[in-house]
C-alpha cells in the first residue's frame, strides 16, 4: 500500500479538526494552547504534503517560519498565562470573566 | 523490500541487537542474585520520601524562564541549518543575510543577561 | 523521499544569485529596525536611567522610517522586490505613512500614562515599535509566507501589551483572550494559505491569481479562500469573530486600546484588501457574497450593542467593530468596480486614515478625562464643557466625524465607501449601501449622546476642578483634530488614497 499525499492532507485535517474542537470545549488555558498547538502542526503537515506533491521548495520554508513563529507564541503565550496563574491558581477560562460582553 | 525500507534494516538490526544484549544481561543477572522480594521494594522511589499528594506541584519559576529562552533561542537554529549547508554559494549576501540574524539574536540574549534573567541566585 | 533522494539532492546543487535589493525602497523598515534595536541597546545600557528617553527616543524612530516614505511617495515609482514578493508601491507608502504616524501618536498617548504608572517602559516602546515594524511590512508583502510574518510580527507583541498591566487581573484577562483568539484565528488564516498554496503551487500572490483564473473554481479553493478570510475577518472584529475585542479593549491599557482599535485593525484590514484584490481578483463569486454577510452583520450588530454600552471605552470598541463593518462594505462588491478592485482598495484605505484620526483623537479625549475622573462610564463625562471646554470641543469633533455628520472627516470617508457601493450598480452593492446608511442613522445616536452629556448635563460629583492635560496628549490632540477637520474641509486624504490605474502589486 502506498501513502499518498492525500493521506497526509487527511491525517491534517483531522489534527486540525481535533485541535478546534479541543480549543472550543476544553476550559484550562494550558490545554486551550496545546490545541492551538496542536492546529499549528497540522497546517505544517499540509504544508510539507502539498510541497512534496508540488515538487517545490515554498511550502518546506513556509514550515520553517510556522515552527519559529509558534515557538515565539508558546513564549508569549505561556508568559501571560504563568501572568494569569500566579494571580489565581487553577484557573479555567470560565473563571475569567470580570470582563463580559 | 523496497529500496526505502532496505536503508532502515540496519536500524533494525542495530535495535535487535541493543535488546538482544541488554535482555542477555538482565537474564543472566536474574539467575546469579538472590531473590526476596518485600512490599518496601514495591513502593514508588521518591528520594527516600513517602510519594503523598497530587502529580500537580510547584516547580521553581526560574526553570520555567530558563525553559522559554531555551525554546526561543533552539528554534531559531532552524534558520542555521539549511543556510550553512549551503555557505558557499550564498556568498557575502549570505554571510551578511545572517550576521544580521545573529546580531539580532545576540541583542536578545544581550538583553536578558543585563535584565538578570540568566542569574540563578 | 528517501534517504538517497535527499543525497542526490545535497550533490546537484543549483546555483544560488544574490537577490538585488533596493535599498530606497526598503528603507523605511530598515531604519525602524535599526532604530528598535537602538532603543533595546540603550535600555540595556542605561536601565533605569533611560526609562525617561524611551518615548521621545521611540517617537524619533517612527518620524525618521517617515522620511523614506515621503522620498518614495515623491519618487512615485513602484518598486517591486524578492520577484514580486514584496512591493512598494503608493497602496503601500499611504498605508506605512497611516501606521508609523498613528505610532508616533500612540507613544505620544502613552508617554504620560506609562510614566505614572508603575509599568515597564522600555519594553512597552520597544514592542510598540516591533509591532509598528509588522505593520510597514504588512503593507508592502505580497506573499503568503511575508503576510504570515508580517501578520506574527504585529500581534506577538500586541499580545504581551494588552497583558501589561501585569498586576492587574482584568489587564491578565485582556491578554490572554486576545492571544488566545489571536493565535486560533492565525491557524485558520494558515490552514486555508496552504490549501490555497496546494491548489495554486505558489506562495506569491500575483502567481496564485494566475494559477486560480485559468484553473476555475474548485471546492478546495472556496474552502482556502474562505479560511484565509476569516483569519483576517478576527483581526479586524468583524462579528461573529469579534468577541474578544470588547473585552481586550476594556482590560488593556487605554493608549494601547486605541492602537488596538486603530492601527492594528488597520494592519488586518490592509492583509484582506490585498490577499482579496490580488490573489482572489476571479474568484468574485464566492469572496463577495461572503463579504456582504460579514460587512452587514458586522455594522448592524457592532451598532446595536453599541448602544446599550454604559463604557466609554467598550462603546468605542463596539463602534470600531460597527465601523469595520463600513470600511469592508466595497470588498463586497470589489470585482464590479473600476480597476480590478482598486477604486475598492483606495475607498478602503481612505476610510482606514480618516478613522484613524478620529478614533485615536477620540481615545486621546478619554485618556485625559480619566486623569481626572478615574472612572470609564459615559455618565462621568457630564458637565464637561464647564470645566474643560478644550476638552469637549475636540470630543465633539470626533463624535461628530465618527457619526459621519459633515465637515469633518468621517463624513467623506463613508460618502466614498457609499460612492464605490453605488458605482457597481448592482443589487447586492444597493441594499448594502442601504444597510449602512440605516445604520449611520442609528450610530448618531449613541456618539451624539457623549456629546449631550458634555454639554449639557451636570458633573456628577459636582467636581468642577479643571483638567490638567500633559503637553504630550496636547500634542497627539492637535494632530488628530487637524488631521479630521482637515480630511473633512479638503480632498487631501482621497488624493493620496487614489492610486490611480496601478493595480496593487500586478
Amino acid at each position: 500500500m502506498r501513502v499518498t499525499e492525500t493521506w497526509y492532507l487527511t491525517l491534517s485535517a483531522l489534527l486540525f479538526t481535533v485541535g478546534f474542537v479541543g480549543l472550543l470545549v476544553r476550559r484550562n488555558p494550558l490545554v486551550m494552547f496545546m490545541s492551538l498547538e496542536l492546529m499549528l502542526n497540522a497546517v505544517n503537515i499540509s504544508f510539507v504534503a502539498f510541497a512534496n506533491k508540488l515538487d517545490d521548495i515554498a511550502g518546506q520554508t513556509a514550515v520553517f517560519f510556522v515552527l519559529v513563529v509558534a515557538a515565539a507564541e508558546v513564549v508569549v503565550g505561556l508568559s501571560i498565562v504563568v501572568a494569569v496563574m500566579r494571580r489565581r491558581p487553577s484557573i479555567t477560562a470560565d473563571d475569567l470573566r470580570s470582563l463580559k460582553g | 523490500m523496497s529500496d526505502f525500507l532496505r536503508q532502515y534494516l540496519l536500524v533494525i538490526l542495530f535495535a535487535l541487537l541493543a535488546v538482544g544484549v541488554v535482555g542477555a544481561f538482565i537474564g543472566l543477572a536474574s539467575l546469579l542474585r538472590p531473590n526476596r522480594p518485600s512490599k518496601g521494594k514495591l513502593e514508588n522511589y521518591e528520594s527516600g520520601v513517602d510519594p503523598v499528594g497530587s502529580g500537580w506541584s510547584q516547580s521553581q519559576i526560574r526553570y520555567y524562564i530558563f525553559a522559554l529562552l531555551f525554546v526561543m533561542f533552539d528554534v531559531e537554529a532552524v534558520f542555521i541549518f539549511p543556510w550553512a549547508t549551503r555557505l558557499e554559494e550564498y556568498g557575502y549576501f549570505g554571510l551578511l543575510e545572517m550576521v544580521i540574524f545573529i546580531a539580532i539574536l545576540t541583542l536578545g540574549l544581550g538583553y536578558a543577561w543585563r535584565k538578570g534573567v540568566l542569574r540563578w541566585a | 523521499m528517501t534517504l538517497a533522494f535527499l543525497a542526490q539532492q545535497t550533490i546537484e546543487r543549483i546555483p544560488f544569485d544574490s537577490p538585488t535589493i533596493d535599498w530606497h525602497a526598503f528603507a523605511p523598515e530598515a531604519i525602524l529596525l535599526a532604530w528598535t534595536c537602538l532603543v533595546v541597546v540603550v535600555d540595556m545600557v542605561g536601565l533605569e536611567r533611560a526609562r525617561r528617553f524611551m518615548p521621545g527616543l521611540t517617537g524619533v524612530g517612527f518620524l525618521l522610517a517617515t522620511i523614506p516614505v515621503l522620498t518614495l511617495w515623491n519618487d512615485g515609482a513602484t518598486r517591486s522586490l524578492f520577484e514580486g514578493a514584496y512591493v512598494v508601491d503608493r497602496y503601500a507608502l499611504a498605508l506605512k505613512g497611516l501606521f508609523l504616524i498613528s505610532g508616533y501618536v500612540v507613544v505620544l498617548l502613552s508617554t504620560q500614562y506609562m510614566a505614572d504608572g508603575d509599568y515597564y517602559d522600555s519594553e512597552y516602546y520597544i514592542l510598540l515599535a516591533s509591532s509598528v515594524l509588522g505593520m510597514t511590512v504588512m503593507a508592502s508583502a505580497r506573499d503568503l509566507i511575508t503576510i504570515f510574518v508580517a501578520l506574527e510580527l504585529l500581534s506577538i507583541p500586541a499580545y504581551l501589551l494588552a497583558a501589561w498591566r501585569k498586576r492587574d487581573l482584568k489587564s491578565n484577562e485582556a491578554g490572554l483572550k486576545y492571544m488566545l483568539m489571536g493565535i486560533f484565528a492565525s491557524a485558520i488564516m494558515l490552514y486555508g494559505m496552504s490549501l490555497l498554496y496546494g491548489v495554486a503551487g505558489d506562495t506569491r500572490l500575483s502567481v496564485i491569481a494566475e494559477k486560480l483564473t485559468s484553473e476555475g473554481t474548485k471546492p478546495l479553493l472556496t474552502l482556502a479562500a474562505l479560511f484565509t478570510i476569516i483569519g483576517f475577518a478576527f483581526k479586524v472584529s468583524a462579528v461573529p469573530f469579534h468577541t474578544w475585542a470588547p473585552d481586550t479593549y476594556e482590560g488593556a491599557p487605554t493608549p494601547l486600546t486605541a492602537f488596538l482599535a486603530v492601527a492594528s485593525k488597520a494592519a488586518g484590514f490592509v492583509a484582506m484588501v490585498t490577499i482579496i484584490t490580488t490573489a482572489f481578483p476571479g474568484q468574485a463569486d464566492v469572496v463577495e457574497p461572503f463579504m456582504w454577510v460579514l460587512s452587514a452583520l458586522t455594522m448592524s450588530i457592532g451598532n446595536l450593542i453599541a448602544m446599550r454600552q454604559t463604557n466609554i471605552v467598550r462603546m468605542l470598541a463596539y463602534s470600531g467593530v460597527a465601523q469595520a463593518g463600513y470600511i469592508m462594505a466595497p470588498l463586497a462588491v470589489y470585482s464590479q468596480t473600476g480597476q480590478n478592485g482598486v477604486s475598492a482598495a483606495s475607498a478602503i484605505v481612505n476610510y482606514l486614515i480618516i478613522y484613524s484620526a478620529m478614533n485615536l483623537g477620540a481615545f486621546a479625549v478619554v485618556i485625559a478625562a480619566a486623569r481626572k475622573t478615574r472612572s470609564g462610564e459615559i455618565s462621568s463625562f457630564g458637565g464637561m464643557l464647564n470645566y474643560a471646554p478644550g476638552l469637549t470641543t475636540a470630543m465633539t469633533v470626533f463624535l461628530f466625524s465618527l457619526a459621519g455628520i459633515p465637515p469633518m472627516g468621517g463624513w467623506l470617508a463613508k460618502w466614498q465607501v457609499f460612492s464605490v457601493l453605488l458605482q457597481s450598480e448592482s443589487t447586492w452593492g444597493t441594499t448594502l449601501a442601504l444597510v449602512a446608511a440605516v445604520n449611520t442613522v442609528l450610530a448618531a445616536f449613541y456618539y451624539l449622546n457623549v456629546a449631550k452629556q458634555m454639554w449639557f448635563m451636570p458633573a456628577p460629583d459636582g467636581d468642577t476642578s479643571r483638567v490638567r492635560v500633559p503637553p504630550s496628549l496636547v500634542a497627539a490632540l492637535a494632530i488628530t483634530v487637524i488631521a479630521t477637520l482637515l480630511s473633512g474641509v479638503t480632498g487631501l486624504v482621497p488624493d493620496i488614497t487614489d492610486f490611480g490605474s496601478i493595480a496593487l502589486g500586478r
